[in-house]
């Protein structure tokens, strides 16, 4: 299988890591395409703050030592007798990530506020 | 879907009771992409180097069949591939911007929608590992060269290999194939990587030095052009040079005109392995006097020419002396010393050193690999090393 570079002229696109202990399901039932996952914020001093449901999160911005390149696989479920097909790009690059190991603080609503 | 609004993004900060004035102006609204779940992407944790090959345009590569192990090879170098599970989830995120790209950043938007593209809990981890390198051998020997007289050339047309074809079965980067290619002195014939028949090998090299010796030559100054013109009717022209090129070196005077500087270990080693193969063992003695015989006019024979091929049995009466090839060994460390511990029980590190010399990764010495696979004694005042396990 190759790994080749995606956009050809220019740099590869630089994305960002966040990590979140526990899984991540969908509020509702159904599709996670579309759904919110919550609002990202960095204070002053540049701490990452996420609010997701009824959660605060705290976290740190992290400069990887071993960068990741993201992958995205082309031609899956290719059976081959000369050896794998599989096409993997290399889409994107991570410096970065945004850890979030704190346990979130909830927020505690009495009233439902109208926007 | 409706995209949340700047007044949406500051009604959940009232209702989290978080002070805006401690924040930065943008925030991101984050939600997950279309693709987001259907897990088509996966992430690489790259070793030092490989960043840097990427961003400067360069590819990657995985390779390996259904029944091998897969390793990822950048352009000189190959890596074992593992995959690697964390406990936290890990989302990965395009357009997402860090703290200091939103202050150094001068737009007027104050809310980012940012697609997370995909997430996992794992990703694949590389480690640096010697290249595969025993396959690249064993292909070749499928169907080695025999000459431009040998009638088989004709008829089989699948056992042959160009560059593409290997680099696309040997789990190993191009340079350290193409590397490999010379140390095992192949050569192209008719695009095909092929490997000298040894008999074949040996009626060249015989050519060369029966010229060298009539010719009454220096064998540091062998001259291409006579080579050609005298042997050029006896053997392919590409294949007297191919010969010259493995057993000298190759240089150019002054005058312009192509020189060999020959290897006299090379020659000696590659006469003895003739001697050799042709029995189980031989008489030491007898072994020293014949092969100093056969060796062209000039050359010395001396048993640490013959490293990684052979092997004396100095407990036997009379010392003998048998055909023991390093690359006729297995590849993985494990089945190597199992392999050499049930050909001869004890070994000293002088003898074993050729036998795991190529086992050493980066910066890892013999005595390394003897500490981890081999258990060590005193015998008669000699440390040797034995198996750390019973072999069958």
């Amino acid at each position: 299988a190759s790994l080749t570079r995606s956009g050809g002229a220019g740099g590869l696109a630089q994305w960002v890591l966040v990590e979140l202990q526990g899984e991540v399901e969908p509020r509702q039932s159904g599709e996670l395409a579309g759904s919110l996952l919550g609002d990202l914020h960095y204070t002053h001093e540049g701490i990452p703050v996420l609010i997701v449901g009824h959660h605060i999160l705290y976290g740190k911005v992290v400069q990887l030592e071993k960068p990741f390149a993201v992958l995205v696989k082309r031609g899956a479920g290719e059976p081959s007798p000369t050896g794998p097909h599989t096409c993997y790009t290399v889409t994107a690059l991570i410096k970065t990530k945004l850890l979030f190991k704190t346990r979130p603080k909830p927020i505690i609503t009495n009233v439902p506020k109208k926007v | 879907g409706a995209m949340r609004s700047r007044a949406e993004v500051d009604a959940t900060l009232r209702t989290a009771k978080l002070n805006p004035a401690e924040l930065l102006p943008v925030a991101h609204c984050l939600s997950f992409g279309p693709q987001a779940g259907a897990g088509e992407c996966c992430l690489l944790q790259l070793e030092p180097g490989l960043c840097a090959e990427l961003e400067a345009g360069r590819s990657l590569v995985i390779r390996g069949e259904k029944d091998e192990q897969a390793v990822l090879c950048s352009k000189d170098k190959t890596y074992d591939m593992k995959i690697a599970d964390t406990s936290n989830m890990l989302l990965f995120i395009p357009g997402c911007k860090t703290p200091e790209q939103l202050k150094a950043d001068q737009a007027s938007c104050n809310v980012i929608h940012s697609q997370i593209a995909g997430f996992s809990n794992n990703y694949w981890e590389l480690r640096r590992c010697r290249p595969k390198l025993k396959k690249l051998r064993k292909l070749l020997m499928e169907d080695p060269y025999e000459g431009p007289d040998s009638r088989k050339d004709q008829t089989l047309t699948f056992s042959k290999y160009t560059t593409e074809d290997l680099l696309s079965l040997i789990q190993a980067s191009e340079e350290e194939i193409l590397h490999q290619l010379q140390v095992i002195d192949a050569c192209k014939i008719e695009g095909f990587w092929r490997i000298l028949e040894f008999d074949y090998e040996m009626k060249l090299l015989n050519h060369v030095t029966q010229l060298i010796d009539s010719e009454s030559w220096s064998l540091s100054k062998v001259p291409l052009r006579t080579c050609l013109e005298e042997l050029g009717s006896l053997e392919p022209r590409e294949m007297i040079e191919h010969t010259l090129l493995s057993y000298g070196r190759k240089y150019i005077d002054d005058a312009g005109e192509v020189y060999f500087e020959m290897h006299e270990d090379k020659i000696c080693r590659a006469i003895a392995q003739m001697l050799l193969q042709n029995a189980v063992k031989f008489n030491l003695s007898e072994f020293h006097e014949v092969w100093q015989q056969s060796v062209p006019e000039g050359m010395t024979t001396r048993l640490d020419q013959l490293k990684g091929l052979a092997l004396v049995d100095k407990s036997s009466r009379p010392e003998t002396i048998f055909l023991l090839k390093v690359e006729d060994l297995p590849e993985d460390n494990q089945e190597r010393f199992n392999s050499l511990f049930s050909i001869r029980e004890k070994w000293t590190e002088e003898d074993i050193t050729p036998y795991i010399q190529d086992l050493c990764a980066e910066k890892q010495t013999v005595g390394a690999l003897l500490t981890k696979y081999a258990r060590s004694s005193m015998q008669n005042g000699v440390k040797v090393y034995n198996s750390r396990r019973p072999i069958s």
